[in-house]
């Protein structure tokens, strides 16, 4: 992902609620913000944003656009990702969630086709401390420094920069992936993404149990990673008791039909016995509280 | 959300998938007006797997074999559940039994067809038969085809279990849904094919733009989980979602994020706590509610804690802009205004929804859960008037807040 101060933001949905709050929060965080989207608010200013009917109307005036962040209803966002597509964005961020997966499969089929980077839906995008905001990060938690944090929502995330702000350690950007059971970009592609960003020095992977992406993101940190991960996976302790949760059950159900196809760790582990043991066997220090983060950041940043 | 079998047949029988004659049985006495012949089959209609090995599926020959099967049916509880309604089917021969079903692969982020020509109860044959075809583009009948060689069918089977995979692919499509399975695909001797059980898992994210299926689910017998949450919650998984319950705790939580809500839990268990619902209100962006609204949907999520006479300690942590945090400490003050001076509540429409029944008794401070309040980011001068004489604990500190919950939740339980 291209994140720099002069990239061109577009933002879809900006006369909703939210759309229109963080589109204003955005522009005064320094994001360059140049045009927004709402069908049927055409040719009106808003937060000093043009606002626009179509996205290629956008383009037609304000030129090529890097990112476009959607901010509209859950069963609009399809919709409003491809015509993005169609007009040539090739950087997407969803806020929006709940999302139905479906949707997210139609979509990431056009992705792919057309090299298109989406991250969520259900994200809360990216912050560079004291550069750039694209999404509804809390910029108060975040200070300037170079421990980048790869999260699912903005809410726990949050407590992790906090933490590590009060230790006086400032982050080189934080990204939250979504918290949707399908999203676009993975925790492995934000890893390669922050291996390659010069300011960052060690990564925070803040992540809960019973996503299947842990096994590979381990893998990937031993195997390609120079730099030190710190990870915090919640749900260890209570995850067990997720069983009555409909989605769970299939999310369990889903698991163990996948088992018998993969190979590596042994198959008589749970699905989450298999992610700690994962990490385990990759030596990634794993905090028990976002509390302890600090201190293991720094342990990992002395080797 | 899962259907129950009769309503994953009904769905199968608009979509053309053959399923035998069967009648829905409410009661015992609608045997005796039985349109399907002799021999039946008898299916308590749960969620939980498993009926079959613990006497919740049972054959009958006549009307009294059926009604006494029934009544031992319907007073068989599985995993706690008691069906309120049967299944009672067409007996059907069959010389193999093959497992079918469609779901989504998240690591590929692609819809995954499956099969076993293993099919019934024995999961661990089942699994090991199990083969897969991931649908990389649109769909087209080939993936089907390309399933059933994987699983070794050959001749006519070719063609009549692709058939069945290709309307369950549809399904899957049209009703957005999570899943769907046929187990056992049961094969008769002159090679006809039959699904004699399926499992449908309804998206809750998708519900409200499929007015059937939330009828369907509207069906639904009460279970434990829609007792502790009102359907209501499947409605509106953007803005609120249940993550967890748990029957023997006494701790709610209450936070904005679905990740936030797991780390909570987590760390109230590894403080030695009990959580029992844990519920993720909307982060701010996720939801498409104005201020007003949002106000009020978190004073139906507080009643619903109150309403839980287990929970002894509700913890609430809230992290956000300092205008989210003051929208939600005004909320629990006004609802804890209402609750303390035993205000008759006129309910809007929406949080009369929320209410269970019989719940129209009055309450006083003693029958309100401790509130410890966590608001991270706000500037709120807990000190003030407002705040301070308000029965809460508000506490900045996040393991200061969860060691007060823990110690709270067991010191009330003692007395």
């Amino acid at each position: 992902m291209n994140v720099t101060p002069d990239n061109k933001i577009l933002v879809q949905g900006i006369s909703e609620e939210q759309g229109s709050i963080y589109a204003a929060r955005m522009k005064s965080y320094g994001t360059n913000i140049v045009a927004g989207t709402s069908a049927g608010h055409g040719g009106q200013l808003l937060h000093g944003i043009p606002v626009f009917d179509l996205v290629e109307q956008a383009i037609v005036e304000v030129g090529a656009i890097d990112t476009s962040i959607i901010f509209v209803p859950a069963y609009q966002v399809l919709d409003a990702a491809l015509e993005a597509i169609a007009s040539g964005i090739r950087q997407i961020i969803l806020i929006t969630g709940g999302i139905p997966p479906l949707d997210m499969v139609k979509l990431l089929r056009k992705a792919e086709a057309t090299k298109t980077l989406v991250l969520g839906s259900g994200s809360s995008g990216i912050i560079v401390p004291g550069k750039i905001l694209l999404g509804t990060h809390e910029s108060k938690f975040y200070t300037p420094g170079n421990i980048g944090i790869i999260g699912r929502t903005g809410t726990l995330a949050y407590e992790v920069a906090w933490e590590l702000t009060q230790a006086s350690l400032g982050q080189s950007v934080a990204v939250s992936i979504g918290s949707d059971p399908i999203v676009g970009s993975s925790v492995v592609q934000w890893l390669q993404i922050l291996a390659a960003d010069k300011n960052t020095k060690a990564i925070v992977l803040v992540n809960h149990i019973g996503v299947p992406c842990e096994e590979t993101a381990a893998k990937y940190i031993v195997e390609e990673l120079d730099k030190p991960v710190v990870a915090y996976l919640a749900g260890r302790k209570s995850q067990k008791k997720l069983i009555g949760h409909a989605n769970a059950i299939s999310l369990r159900h889903r698991e163990m039909m996948f088992a018998s196809q993969r190979d590596g760790l042994a198959s008589e582990l749970t699905p989450e016995e298999r992610q700690i043991a994962a990490f385990k066997q990759a030596k990634i220090p794993i905090a028990d509280s976002p509390s302890q983060i600090p201190d293991l950041v720094k342990k990992a940043l002395k080797k | 959300m899962d259907l129950l079998e009769y309503q994953a047949k009904e769905l199968f029988r608009e979509m053309g998938i053959p399923v035998l004659p069967s009648q829905r049985i409410d009661h015992t006495r609608d045997l005796k007006r039985l349109q399907i012949p002799y021999p039946v089959v008898l299916k308590s209609q749960v969620r939980a797997g498993g009926r079959g090995r613990v006497g919740g599926v049972r054959f009958a020959e006549n009307t009294i074999d059926a009604i006494a099967a029934a009544q031992a049916i319907f007073n068989l509880p599985i995993l706690g559940e008691y069906p309120q309604v049967l299944l009672a089917e067409a007996k059907y021969d069959v010389t193999r039994e093959f497992y079918l079903a469609v779901t989504l692969d998240y690591n590929a982020r692609r819809p995954v067809l499956l099969g076993s020509s293993q099919g019934g109860m024995n999961v661990e044959a089942v699994m090991e038969q199990m083969q897969q075809v991931i649908v990389e583009e649109e769909f087209s009948p080939f993936y089907a085809r390309r399933l059933a060689v994987k699983m070794g069918l050959k001749g006519n089977l070719i063609g009549s279990v692709s058939c069945i995979l290709e309307k369950m692919y549809q399904l899957f499509v049209q009703k957005d849904l999570d899943g769907l399975e046929i187990n056992p695909l049961g094969v008769s001797a002159t090679g006809e094919v039959m699904a004699l059980d399926g499992k449908i898992t309804v998206n809750d994210a998708a519900f409200n733009r499929h007015p059937d299926l939330a009828m369907l689910a509207a069906e639904m017998p009460e279970s434990e989980m829609t007792k502790e949450t009102p359907l209501e919650t499947y409605n509106n998984t953007s803005q609120s979602s249940l993550n967890w319950v748990n029957r023997d705790g006494n701790i709610g939580i209450l936070c904005n994020g679905s990740d936030l809500a797991i780390a909570m839990a987590d760390l109230v268990t590894r403080a030695g706590g009990s959580p029992r619902l844990c519920l993720s209100v909307s982060e701010e962006a996720s939801g498409d509610l104005s201020a007003a609204s949002r106000g009020e949907k978190l004073e139906q999520e507080l009643e619903r804690f109150v309403q839980n006479k287990n929970i002894k300690v509700l913890l609430v942590n809230i992290v956000g802009s300092a205008a989210v945090n003051e929208e939600v400490a005004s909320s629990i003050v006004n609802y804890l205004q209402r609750k303390v001076n035993d205000i008759p509540e006129v309910p809007s429409q929406a949080t009369r929804r929320f209410r269970p029944r019989g719940s129209d008794r009055r309450y006083d401070q003693k029958s309100l859960p401790q509130f410890i309040v966590r608001l991270l980011g706000g500037e709120i001068d807990y000190s003030s008037e407002h705040f301070a004489s308000m029965p809460v604990n508000w506490i900045d500190n996040l393991e200061d807040a969860i060691a007060q919950a823990v110690s709270l939740a067991k010191s009330t339980a003692k007395t």
